[in-house]
Formats: structure tokens, sequence, C-alpha cells
């Protein structure tokens, strides 16, 4: 597996699992927002995320210090270009479905939170799009 | 997804110069070894720069190292 690929792996799951218990706190509703907790969560969410991703990749790094220290070859650029432009599409995409959201009597923080899951999700979308990417070949 | 008509025969020319690994021919190229393992595959199409680096490093003609395979 190539560091690049390994990257990616490394953002998929740490956004996965970071945002993953987010908002499935409030989906479950042991959090509610709008309140100090919901917002010490998500802070404490996007911490962990910034200590896993730098974390891994240090490790990540450790074991291939050669590619990690490489320029995006032609071929990663190229993936990284594809797969922004589909996380893109995706952003959009949740940008037009806010307006569902956005009709309903809903407060202002849950709309925030709304948009905030579009960013996680294109994220997630453009990670994985890389993942395959690398793993079929473009 | 569609591979490129465009046959190589880099593996073959790999062998024939001291069985080159993958890794030393991405070092010269200035590429990763997934992505030269991409090209032999024909799972990748390098730009012509890359498949002109690529005939340099073993001394061949591009058309002999790469084909366009479509018939037709």
């Amino acid at each position: 597996m190539s560091f690049r690929e390994m990257s990616a792996w490394i953002t998929l799951t740490s956004v996965l699992v970071c945002f993953g218990v987010y908002f499935g706190s409030l989906a479950t509703g042991q959090v509610r927002a709008p309140s100090f907790a919901t917002l010490h969560l998500l802070l404490l969410c996007v911490s962990a995320l910034v200590a896993l991703q730098i974390g891994l990749h240090a490790v990540a790094a450790r074991f291939a210090p050669r590619a990690s220290r490489m320029l995006k070859d032609e071929r990663e650029q190229l993936i990284q270009m594809r797969a922004r432009g589909l996380g893109y599409y995706a952003l959009m995409a949740g940008v037009l479905a806010l307006a569902i959201p956005g009709h309903m009597e809903i407060s202002k923080i849950d709309l925030l939170n709304f948009a905030l899951l579009d960013v996680v999700v294109a994220s997630l979308v453009v990670s994985t799009a890389q993942i395959v990417m690398f793993r079929r070949g473009i | 997804m569609s591979r490129p008509p465009i046959a190589n025969q880099i593996r073959r020319l790999r062998f024939e110069h001291g069985e080159m690994t993958q890794s030393e021919l991405a070092e010269r190229i200035g590429m990763t070894r997934q992505t030269v393992a991409a090209i032999e595959a024909g799972k990748y199409s390098p730009s012509l720069e890359a498949a002109f680096r690529i005939s340099r490093v073993f001394g061949a003609a591009l058309e002999d190292v790469f084909q366009w395979t479509e018939v037709g």
C-alpha cells in the first residue's frame, strides 16, 4: 500500500470515528443542541481528529519515510483531482439538500449541524474515492 | 473500468536490464512503485513525459516500450 493510499485510509477512518461519535451522540439524544455540552463535544471531536491525523500520519511516515517526503506523482495527483471532483458533487448535493431542513421548524444550530454533516460526508466521499481509485486503478 | 488500448513491454525490459525492480524504475523516473505497477499492468496510461522517461531508462524508442493495440 502506498503512503498516499495509507493517508486516505487514515483520513477516512479518523473522520468516521470522530464525527461518528459527534453525530451519533446527537442522533441518540446523548447531547442536545443547542447546549454547551454539544459545543464541548464538537471541540473534543475536532481536537481528536487533528491529533489522530497527526499521530497516524507520523506513524505511517515512519514506515515509509522516503514515500512520505516524495511529491505526489502524476497518477496520485490525478486520483486526488478526480476524488476531489466527486467530493465537490457530494458537497453541492448536500448544500441543495439543506433546503429540506431549512424549510422545517428547526433551530439554526441544527441547520449548522446539517451543514457540518454535509462537509463530513463530502470528506468521506473524497477519501473513499481515492481508496477505490488506488485499488482499482485509473 | 475499461483499460486503455495501450500495451507495454516494461516488465520484459526490466528483466532484460538486470532484473530491475519496479522500485528501481520508479526511483529513476520520479514516481512511486505503485504507479509503475499500475502502468505495467495497463491500469494507468502515463503522460507523454513519463512515457519518454521510461523509454530513456531502457534506452529504447517510445514505440518499443508502448504500443497502441486497438484494432480498427
